[in-house]
C-alpha cells in the first residue's frame, strides 16, 4: 500500500490534491455542518423538515424559486443565443464589440445594476415616458411586478449564458454550414440540422449555470419584484438573521440542495450529464 | 473537464473564470485572509491584556462618524486599538457564541434583536465595576443592552400630492379615501405592526401587548395601496425622491437627507415610532473588559452627542443635548418636543410576541 501511495504521489493525480483539499475544507466540511444542524437544532430528529413541508408558505416559496429560475433560464437562452451566434460566427470587429459589451457588465455589481433597473423602469423613468409618448394612458406599472424582477434577473445572468454559448460555438467549424448549403440545404434547415445540435453542449452548460445561479438570488426580487416574489434564499436569510433559527434554515438549504440534485438526476437521465463536460 | 481539454472546448467554468480570473483569485485571497482573521482572536486569547477591541459596525456613514466621535478619541484616551468588522450581523453574533470564535466583541442591536439576543443568551451582562447602570440615566440599560441612539420611523409625503395641511397621523396615512395615492412601508414587522395599531386608533400607551389580530386586520386595509415594501435605507429615500410612492413610513435619518436637498416633501413627527440602538457585548468574549470600557465611553454625553448629530440620530443620554445646538436638536427623535409625541419601542414588552408576529408578517406579506 505504501508503494501505491508513493506511486500516486508521483503521478499526475497529485495535481488534484490542492483542489481536493480546498473542496474538503471550504465546501464539504461546512456542508456537512449545515446538514448536521438541520437534524440537531434545536432538537434531534426530523422536526425541521416536517415543519418545512407542513408549511404551505415555505413549500410555495420553494416552488416559486424553481419556477422563477426556469423562466429566467429560458428567457436568457432566447436572448443570449443570437448574440453568441453573431459573435462566434461572424467574429471580427462586431464580434469583439459584442463580447466587450457583455464582459463589461461583469465589472458592475449585481446590486448596482439592480438599482439601475429601478430607475429605468420607475414612474419617472424612460420606459414609462416612452409608453406615455406612444399614447398608453395611464401607463402600466412595470416596477414592483414579477415581470420587472424576472426581466432584471435575465439581464444579470445573460452574460454567463452568452459566454458559455460562445465558448462552444467558436469551435463549430464554419465549413459544415457551407457544406450543407453546397448540398442544397436552405439556411434554416442547415441551422436546425447542423448548427443547433452542435451547439447543444453550450445550451446545456449555460442553462445549468444560469439556473443554479438564479436559485440563489435574493436581493433583486426584493428590490424590483412584487411583494409576493419571495425566493428561498431570502427565506433562509430571514430565518437566520431575524429568527436565529439555524436548524430551520439549514433544513431549507438542504431541501434546496436535494431538490437541485434531484433535478440534475432527471436531466442526466434524459439528456446525459456527460454532455455537460463534452 | 479532462475530456473538454482534449477536445479543446472550453467548459463554462473556464469561459467565465478566464474573464473573471483576477477577481476570483483576489476574492480567494480575501477569503483566506478573512479565515485567518477569524481564527486570530482565539490564538490571541493566550496573550494577556491585549490592547485591541473588535467592533461590529454598519459601515458607510455610520462607521465614519463612529470613527470620528467614538473610536479615535477612545483609542487616544485608553490606548486600546479599535478594529471594525462590517456589516452588522445578528446571525454572526449567534454563531460566535456558539463556536467560541469571536470576530467582534461589541455590536449594536435594535429593539427586536436585543430581546432575542438576550433570550438566546448571546450577550453579556454589564461589568458593574466598569459600567454601572445606576450611574447612567434612568432606563439606560435594558435586557443587558446599553441604550445609545434612537431613530424615528416617521411619515413623509410629497407636497404636490397632499398639500397642506396634508397627512397628520397614521390614521390619515391609512385613509386612502380622503388621501388617495400610493403608500410604502418598511418590510419589518417590529415597526409596521405598532404603526398599523396606531392607525386603527389604539392609544400609544395601550399598544403592548400587541393585539395582533387587530393589527393584521388594519394591515389588510392598507395592503392594496402599498406599491412596494422597502427593505434598504437608501431605497426608501429613492422611492420618495423619485415620486415612486406618494406617502411613506421611513427613518428620520434617511428622510433628513431629502429635506436638506430641498425635495418637495413634508415630514411629520407626530406618532413617530422610535426604535433604539443598543450597544451589546458578545457573551464570553475574551476582551469583555475592553468592550465594557468602550461601551461606557460611547454613551457619555459629549462623544454620543458628536456621533448622533452627524447621522441625525437622537442621543439616548439626555445629557448629550447640552452639546448639541438647539436648531439641530429639534430635528432629532429624542428631542423632548419630538419625543413626547413618539412611541418608543420597548424590547422587554415586545419580546414575548416577537417570534409570532415576525412569522405571521412574513406569510401575510407574501399572500
Amino acid at each position: 500500500m505504501g508503494s501505491s501511495v508513493s506511486r500516486l504521489l508521483r503521478g499526475p493525480a497529485v495535481l488534484y490534491l490542492p483542489a481536493a483539499l480546498f473542496l474538503l475544507v471550504f465546501f464539504l466540511v461546512p456542508l456537512f455542518n449545515v446538514a448536521w444542524m438541520s437534524f440537531t437544532e434545536p432538537d434531534t430528529g426530523f422536526g425541521n423538515y416536517t415543519a418545512f413541508f407542513a408549511s404551505s408558505f415555505d413549500v410555495g416559496v420553494l416552488l416559486n424559486t424553481f419556477k422563477t429560475a426556469a423562466i429566467v433560464t429560458l428567457t436568457s437562452l432566447i436572448f443570449a443565443y443570437p448574440v453568441a451566434y453573431v459573435a462566434a460566427r461572424y467574429g471580427g470587429a462586431l464580434g469583439s464589440i459584442l463580447l466587450l459589451v457583455v464582459t463589461l457588465s461583469f465589472w458592475t455589481s449585481f446590486l448596482v445594476r439592480t438599482y439601475a433597473w429601478m430607475v429605468i423602469l420607475g414612474v419617472k423613468g424612460p420606459v414609462t415616458a416612452a409608453l406615455i409618448m406612444l399614447g398608453w394612458s395611464p401607463p402600466p406599472q412595470i416596477l414592483f411586478t414579477t415581470f420587472a424582477s424576472t426581466f432584471a434577473m435575465t439581464h444579470l445572468l445573460m452574460p454567463f449564458m452568452i459566454l458559455t454559448l460562445y465558448a462552444v460555438m467558436r469551435r463549430i467549424d464554419g465549413t459544415y454550414m457551407r457544406a450543407a448549403a453546397g448540398l442544397g440545404a436552405k439556411p434554416l434547415k442547415a441551422f436546425t440540422s447542423i448548427y443547433l445540435p452542435l451547439s447543444l453542449p453550450g445550451i446545456a452548460n449555460g442553462s445549468v449555470l444560469v439556473f443554479i445561479t438564479c436559485l440563489g438570488f435574493y436581493v433583486t426580487p426584493v428590490l424590483l419584484g412584487s411583494p409576493r416574489d419571495k425566493m428561498i434564499a431570502g427565506r433562509i436569510g430571514d430565518e437566520i438573521e431575524q429568527m436565529l433559527n439555524f436548524g430551520g434554515a439549514s433544513a431549507m438549504a438542504i431541501v434546496l440542495l436535494v431538490a437541485t440534485l434531484g433535478l440534475f438526476a432527471l436531466y442526466s437521465r434524459f439528456f446525459g450529464l456527460d454532455k455537460l463536460w463534452r | 473537464m479532462t475530456k473538454s481539454d482534449i477536445r479543446g472546448v472550453c467548459s463554462p467554468e473556464q469561459a467565465v473564470s478566464a474573464r473573471a480570473g483576477k477577481v476570483s483569485r483576489r476574492s480567494f485571497l480575501a477569503t483566506a485572509a478573512a479565515g485567518a482573521a477569524l481564527s486570530m482572536p482565539t490564538v490571541r486569547r493566550a496573550v494577556a491584556e491585549e490592547k485591541v477591541l473588535y467592533v461590529n459596525t454598519w459601515g458607510g456613514a455610520w462607521e465614519e462618524s463612529a470613527k470620528d466621535a467614538l473610536f479615535t478619541p477612545f483609542t487616544r484616551d485608553t490606548g486600546i486599538e479599535i478594529r471594525t468588522v462590517a456589516p452588522v450581523s445578528f446571525a454572526k453574533l449567534a454563531a460566535q457564541v456558539r463556536t467560541g470564535v469571536y470576530e467582534f466583541d461589541v455590536t449594536t442591536l435594535g429593539v427586536a434583536e436585543l430581546g432575542r439576543a438576550n433570550q438566546a443568551k448571546l450577550i453579556a451582562a454589564p461589568e458593574k465595576s466598569i459600567l454601572d447602570p445606576a450611574k447612567l440615566w434612568p432606563g439606560a440599560v435594558v435586557l443587558d443592552g446599553v441604550a445609545s441612539h434612537a431613530f424615528g420611523n416617521v411619515m413623509a409625503y410629497r407636497n404636490e400630492k397632499f398639500p397642506a395641511p396634508g397627512l397628520q397621523s397614521w390614521a390619515d396615512f391609512w385613509d386612502t379615501q380622503k388621501f388617495p395615492g400610493s403608500r410604502c412601508l418598511q418590510r419589518y414587522a417590529g415597526r409596521v405592526i405598532p404603526i398599523a395599531l396606531l392607525a386603527d386608533g389604539v392609544a400609544p400607551d395601550k399598544l403592548f401587548p400587541l393585539d395582533l389580530d387587530r393589527a393584521f386586520k388594519s394591515l389588510d386595509k392598507i395592503k392594496p395601496h402599498i406599491r412596494v415594501w422597502w427593505s434598504q435605507g437608501p431605497q426608501s429615500q429613492q422611492l420618495l425622491r423619485d415620486g415612486e410612492v406618494d406617502a411613506i413610513g421611513m427613518w428620520n435619518t434617511q428622510v433628513q437627507r431629502l429635506v436638506e436637498a430641498k425635495a418637495p416633501i413634508t415630514v411629520s413627527w407626530n406618532q413617530a415610532v422610535v426604535d433604539v440602538a443598543y450597544w451589546a457585548v458578545a457573551r464570553g468574549t475574551p476582551r469583555s473588559e475592553n468592550a465594557w470600557r468602550f461601551v461606557n465611553y460611547a454613551v457619555q454625553p459629549e462623544p454620543l452627542a458628536k456621533f448622533s448629530v452627524k447621522n441625525d440620530y437622537g442621543p439616548m443620554n439626555p445629557e448629550a443635548f447640552k452639546f448639541i445646538p438647539e436648531d439641530k436638536a429639534k430635528q432629532l427623535p429624542t428631542w423632548p418636543e419630538n419625543f413626547k409625541n413618539s412611541i418608543v419601542l420597548d424590547p422587554a414588552k415586545m419580546l414575548p410576541q416577537i417570534d409570532e408576529f415576525s412569522k405571521r408578517f412574513d406569510q401575510w406579506i407574501a399572500s
